[in-house]
Formats: structure tokens, C-alpha cells, sequence
């Protein structure tokens, strides 16, 4: 289960939502939906995930002030955005608020499955790079002699994955 | 088939209807124009030719007057200066009562040395009878006068002389006398001379100023006493008897069909008056102007005038149409623009049912394949084609709901209702857009609005671009505020009130102007208020607007019901 990649889908349109969700969960994905904004950040609290697939326009809460949220609470993860009001200007503005990919609906499923795979090893290489330079804080510190430093930076470490 | 014949007939009919808006266009322009130019110079040759007649009519009297009066001072002057002659005779200090025949005799001749208009001469004592006489009718000696009326008046008269009346007497000749009254030695004695009318009317005639009158003199029953030949007699009722009260004077008599007008001098010395006439009577005035070149003048003008209008209607007509079509093919053109705004707003409306569809069909593909290790029935699959099948339904809603938009359908105009139409843009075609603004939309619907008469396209047109600007300029979340009224004028007024970012009192003044727009490149014509105020303008109606900077803009559209 852990090696399972775990993906958010945040979308208004539920048939979309429920056939994508399957398709990506026929794949091996761990998929969880929400239908709105508010819905999705608060789930994100709750679970941790590794991806993000966001539309832009919905009711409620905007995709973009998902987008930031989830960016701002949630260090790793990769946001995408799958959206049908697709636009250079709205593409340009999510990239700059740190999404990793964006995609106008219709979309080719091979191409979100690359995306989502590029964006999954992005954020393992991330991840696994801040591990590395903690692991070497972590050396360093045990070099040093101090137990109780190790066990703080293991804790912080722990805490990052968040 | 049908619908072919439906389709073509409107191109006929529309050249018919294009011929007679033609024709309708001439008239009205050619009606204007003739009005503005030609009415103001008719009635100026109209006035000016009443003017005319009035003032040669007013010359012509003058003309006749003066005649008369001249006429009349010349005779008086004539018959004074007869009256001087026998006064002559009469107060001579050798002259005896009664006198002697060879004494009459003398008198005469000098009385003819005078004036040849002398006949004879008599003497007359108190008693009438005629004790002297010189003259070609001896008879007439101790003839008895004291029973006429001459000598009667003469007697009964303050001054010392009286002029008779032409009249035939015993000599049965027509003949006019002048007597003259004197007392002397106690003795009432008359000296009377005849005078001839025919050697009269020589002397008048001789001074007739010109031949375009005919002069004549008539006593006070109107009788003729001195007259040209060809007219009338001599004593002959003349029909005129100009009225006493004025010296000299204009009048009129109808004779028949006749209108006769005279000028009329009374004498001084006797009660004769002077009628001078117009040789050709009822000479029409001239209708326009004296002489046929003014007339001729006139008509020119009005002629050229006429054809300058005919020429600049033609203009003018040909520039109104130009202009019609200029402004079709722009409101054409800004639909067809505003329509390229929406459909890159409606784009994203299609695309979200494409990715539910294209989402269908590689779920049932991965359903059926192996390698995914599906194991499914049909019965699975089912609701995801029938979702497929609603999704295509949807774009085929939405595409048709833009084609009837952007269709160059001929205007139809049907009774709508505002509320229905407001309905059918924010509801049906726009849900989705509204769904995820985060713009809610409120609606303040007055029941039972009266319907108007319009084109619901139109209608929707102004609508839908007075929404997409609220839209714009609400940065979300707002509220869009729908509200409409009618009122007892007769009017209906459908308000759009947004919380949007208002309007600078620099824009609201370029507001309504083609391209005008405060959209970013690319996301605006600026042609959405300029059509929709074009188009509410045509129907009757008006376009307001009023904005609090910062606080939003209320768009109030005002239009008649008819």
C-alpha cells in the first residue's frame, strides 16, 4: 500500500471525476475525489498525498486558490491542473503559483498518465534529496556526540513528509 | 423542399420591400426638401404678386383720378371763362334793358369772337319772356320762360349764373345754356346764351390725354351731357351716377356682366361730373408680376430649384441607404463579434462534456482490456455509454443555443416577455458560466410585466452583453442584481445592478462609443454597449447608467411597450 501513488482529484463534474477515478485506480493509483475546493484542502489535511489533479473553475472555492493553498500546507506535493477553460494566461499564472503541469480538457490519457508519472518521480526526487541533506545534518550531528540532536532532526524529518 | 421555398422567396420580397422603402425614402425626402426650399419662395412670389396687384391697381385709380380731375379743372375753367363773357356783356355800362336788336346782334358776335361754342344769346326780363334774341332761330323771340326750370332756379339761386343741363327744350336740339342775373335800374333781368355740345365735346376731346381712357360727362341722375360718338347719346342714360358726397373719387357700377370702374371729378360750375373709364374694361391684372418676363423669372426659379431638390433627394436617399447598410453590416459585424466573445467563453462549456465523454471511452476500453484484468459484464458498460450519449447531447444544446444566436435571421417581432428572455440567458445558457463565477445572480422580477413587442435576439443580445460586462467587472465573489418594472406611462425598465469595480467618470463618457473598451487586448471589441445602445435607441427605448467608483454600476434598460 505505501508504494501505492496517492493522487487528489478535485473536480465539480462527478461523472468525470467517478470514470477518471477509476481509470487512474485500474492503474494502480490511490485515487480520493472531492467535488469542491473547500472539500479538497480539508481532505488534504486529513490524508497525505503525493499529486494533485485540480480544475480551475468551480463552484465555491477557485482552483487556483486551491492550488495555493495545497502548495503553501503541503511541502512535497505536485499540483497538475486539468481544466476545460484551458488558457495561456491561466496556464502561465498556475505555473507561476508552482503547478507542475497543466492540461486543457479534453485531455489524452496517455499524456496525463505521463505527466502524473514525471510529477510522482519529481516529487520522490524531491523528497529523497531533502532526505539526503537531512540524513547528512543527521551524520553531522551524530558525529558531534548529541543523541538529542538526532532525535530532534529525526522528528523534523518525519514532519517534513507532510 | 419546403424549407427551400421558404428559404428563397425572402430574397424576392425583400427586393419588393427594398423598392418601396426606396420610393418611400424619395417621397419623404423629396416632400422635405421641397418644403423647406420651395414653400418659403412661393409664398414669397405670392405675397409679392398680391403686393403687385394692389399697388398697380392702387396706380391704375391714381391714374383714372388724376384724368378725371384734370378733365374736370378744364372745364370748369371753360365754363367759367364763358360765364366771365356774358358777365361781360351784361355789366358793359352801355349796356340798356332790353336791349336793341342790332345791340343783340353785337353781343353775339362778340360772344362768338370768344369761343365758337356760342349759339345764340337772349334777354330775358322778370316776367320770363324773351324781349332779345340774336341767334339762327329767330323764333324763339318773346318765347316764354318763366315756366322753366333753368329760370326758375336761376331766380330762386344765391349765385349770379346757372349752367343747365343739356336737354332739347323748344329747339328740339340738344343744347345747354349758361344765365346770368342781373337787377338794373330796379329791373330783374336775365342775359342766357346757348352753347353747343358738339363744339364742347371737340374741346374736350382736344385736351383727352390719351386713347387708353374714354371720357364723358354725366348730370347728377347719371344722364350722359357731353359723350365721345361711340358712346351712347347725348342726354342717353349713361348708368353711372357717381356718388355726390366726394369731390373726386373711384366707383364701380355692374352693367350686365360688365364691371365697370371709373374715376369720377364733379364740376364746380355745374352739376356735371367727369367720368373717365378705361377703354378696355376688365383688362385681367397680371397673374404674376407686370410683364410675362418676371412670370417667365419665376418659373425658372422654381424650375431649377425643383430640379436642384429632385437631384439632392436622389443624394441623399442613395447616402441614407449607404448609411442603412453601413450600419446593418456593422451591428451584423458586432453581432458576429460578440458572438466570437461568447463562443470562446461557451468553448470551455463543450470542452467539459468532451473530457467526460473522452473519460467514458478509455473506461470502457480499459474495462475491456485483458491486461487490466477487467472481468465485466455489458451490463456495466451501459451507464457509462448512456452518459456518453447525455454528454453529446449536451454540446449539440449548447452549439444549437449559439447557432440560433449567431444566425442572420431576419428580425422577428413577437410579444416577449423580458423576465422569460433574462431567463433564458442566465438559466439555460449561461448556468454553468454563472455556476462556477462565484457571481451569484439575483433576481427581482416584477409578475405580471407587461410584454413588449421586439426581437428576441435583440433582446437577448443587449442583455447578454450587459451581463458579460457586470461579469467582468465583478472580481469575485460579487452579486448581480436583476431587477424589472414597468410604470403607468407605458414603459418597462429592466435594471442590471453589479458590485463590480464602477466606472471612471472618463469612461462613462466614451461609454456608449464603438471600440471603446476597457478589457484586455483580445477580450474585448468594444462594440457590445455601442450595438446594444444602437439597438434599444431603434426600438423607442434608452440606455442609463450610473456608477459609484470601486462600488458597481447599474445599468437600466428603458423600453416602450407598444
Amino acid at each position: 500500500m505505501a508504494d501505492k501513488l496517492r493522487l487528489l482529484i478535485v473536480d465539480d463534474e462527478v461523472k468525470f471525476l467517478d470514470s477518471i477515478a477509476k481509470r487512474l485506480e485500474m492503474r494502480g493509483l490511490d485515487v480520493t475525489k472531492a467535488t469542491n475546493g473547500k472539500d479538497a484542502v480539508e481532505i488534504a489535511r486529513q490524508q497525505k498525498f503525493d499529486l494533485a489533479l485540480l480544475d480551475l473553475k468551480m463552484p465555491g472555492m477557485d482552483g487556483s486558490q486551491v492550488l495555493k493553498i495545497l502548495k503553501a500546507e503541503h511541502k512535497f506535493i505536485e499540483i497538475i491542473i486539468l481544466t476545460g477553460h484551458g488558457s495561456m494566461e491561466s496556464a502561465v499564472e498556475c505555473t507561476k503559483l508552482g503547478a507542475y503541469g497543466y492540461l486543457p480538457k479534453p485531455y489524452e490519457f496517455d499524456a496525463l498518465l505521463d505527466i502524473l508519472k514525471e510529477a510522482y518521480e519529481k516529487r520522490m526526487m524531491q523528497k529523497f534529496e531533502s532526505d539526503q541533506t537531512r540524513l547528512q545534518k543527521i551524520m553531522e550531528i551524530a558525529q558531534g556526540g548529541s543523541a538529542l540532536g538526532v532525535l530532534r532532526s529525526l522528528k523534523e524529518l518525519d514532519d517534513d513528509e507532510r | 423542399m419546403a424549407e427551400e421555398k421558404i428559404k428563397h422567396s425572402p430574397d424576392t420580397g425583400s427586393t419588393i420591400l427594398r423598392d418601396s422603402y426606396y420610393r418611400e425614402l424619395i417621397k419623404r425626402n423629396f416632400l422635405r426638401l421641397a418644403l423647406t426650399y420651395l414653400a418659403p419662395l412661393i409664398i414669397l412670389i405670392v405675397y409679392f404678386h398680391f403686393q403687385y396687384r394692389e399697388f398697380h391697381e392702387h396706380s391704375r385709380h391714381t391714374h383714372l383720378q388724376a384724368i378725371a380731375e384734370y378733365q374736370a379743372n378744364t372745364l370748369d375753367l371753360f365754363l367759367r371763362e364763358r360765364i366771365v363773357n356774358l358777365r361781360n356783356l351784361i355789366d358793359d355800362p352801355q349796356f340798356q334793358a332790353p336791349p336793341s336788336k342790332p345791340a343783340m346782334q353785337h353781343y353775339l358776335e362778340r360772344l362768338q369772337k370768344s369761343s365758337d361754342t356760342f349759339v345764340d344769346v337772349g334777354f330775358f326780363d322778370s316776367t320770363g319772356i324773351q324781349r332779345g334774341y340774336a341767334g339762327h332761330l329767330d323764333y324763339l323771340e318773346d318765347q316764354d320762360y318763366s315756366e322753366e326750370s333753368w329760370f326758375i332756379d336761376l331766380k330762386d339761386d344765391k349765385s349770379d349764373f346757372i349752367i343747365t343741363d343739356i336737354y332739347l327744350g323748344f329747339r328740339q336740339k340738344p343744347h345747354f345754356t349758361i344765365g346770368i342775373n342781373r337787377i338794373i335800374e330796379g329791373q330783374y333781368i336775365v342775359l342766357r346764351a346757348t352753347l353747343d355740345p358738339e363744339k364742347f365735346y371737340e374741346y374736350i376731346i382736344s385736351h383727352e390725354k390719351t386713347k387708353e381712357v374714354k371720357i364723358s360727362i354725366v348730370n347728377q341722375e347719371g344722364y350722359y351731357q357731353i359723350v365721345t360718338a361711340h358712346e351712347g347719346t347725348p342726354s342717353g342714360d349713361s348708368s353711372i351716377i357717381p356718388p355726390r358726397n366726394q369731390k373726386i373719387g373711384i366707383d364701380k357700377v355692374v352693367l350686365g356682366n360688365n364691371k365697370i370702374e371709373y374715376a369720377y371729378a364733379w364740376l364746380l360750375t355745374a352739376d356735371w361730373a367727369v367720368i373717365v373709364e378705361w377703354v378696355e374694361q376688365g383688362i385681367p391684372l397680371p397673374v404674376f408680376g407686370t410683364q410675362f418676363g418676371l412670370t417667365a423669372f419665376s418659373f425658372a426659379i422654381i424650375l431649377l430649384l425643383l430640379a436642384i431638390i429632385i437631384i439632392r433627394t436622389k443624394k441623399i436617399v442613395e447616402f441614407q441607404i449607404e448609411r442603412e447598410t453601413t450600419k446593418a453590416q456593422f451591428e451584423h459585424a458586432a453581432k458576429l463579434a460578440s458572438v466570437g466573445e461568447l463562443s470562446a467563453g461557451v468553448a470551455h462549456e463543450i470542452n467539459n462534456p468532451l473530457a467526460v465523454i473522452s473519460t467514458e471511452v478509455g473506461l470502457i476500453k480499459d474495462m475491456m482490456d485483458p491486461e487490466l484484468g477487467g472481468s465485466y459484464e455489458l451490463d456495466d458498460i451501459v451507464p457509462h455509454l448512456i452518459s456518453i450519449d447525455e454528454e453529446v447531447f449536451r454540446c449539440r444544446d449548447i452549439t444549437r443555443k449559439l447557432m440560433s444566436f449567431v444566425r442572420k435571421t431576419e428580425i422577428k417581432l413577437m410579444p416577449h416577455s423580458v423576465n422569460v428572455l433574462i431567463d433564458e440567458i442566465t438559466d439555460a445558457f449561461w448556468k454553468q458560466e454563472i455556476a462556477v463565477s462565484n457571481i451569484e445572480i439575483e433576481k427581482n422580477y416584477q409578475d405580471n410585466i407587461p410584454e413588449i413587442v421586439t426581437d428576441a435576439n435583440q433582446m437577448k443580445q443587449i442583455f447578454l452583453n450587459i451581463l458579460t460586462n457586470a461579469f467582468d467587472a465583478i472580481t469575485p465573489p460579487g452579486k448581480v442584481t436583476i431587477t424589472t418594472s414597468s410604470d403607468h406611462e407605458g414603459h418597462i425598465s429592466i435594471a442590471f445592478s453589479d458590485t463590480g469595480k464602477g466606472i471612471t467618470p472618463q469612461e462613462m463618457d466614451q461609454i456608449f462609443m464603438p471600440f471603446f473598451t476597457t478589457k484586455e487586448v483580445g477580450k474585448g471589441t468594444g462594440l457590445g454597449l455601442s450595438v446594444s445602445y444602437s439597438i434599444v435607441r431603434s426600438l423607442g427605448g434608452k440606455i442609463t447608467v450610473e456608477s459609484i467608483l470601486g462600488k458597481g454600476s447599474v445599468f437600466t434598460v428603458v423600453l416602450p411597450v407598444r
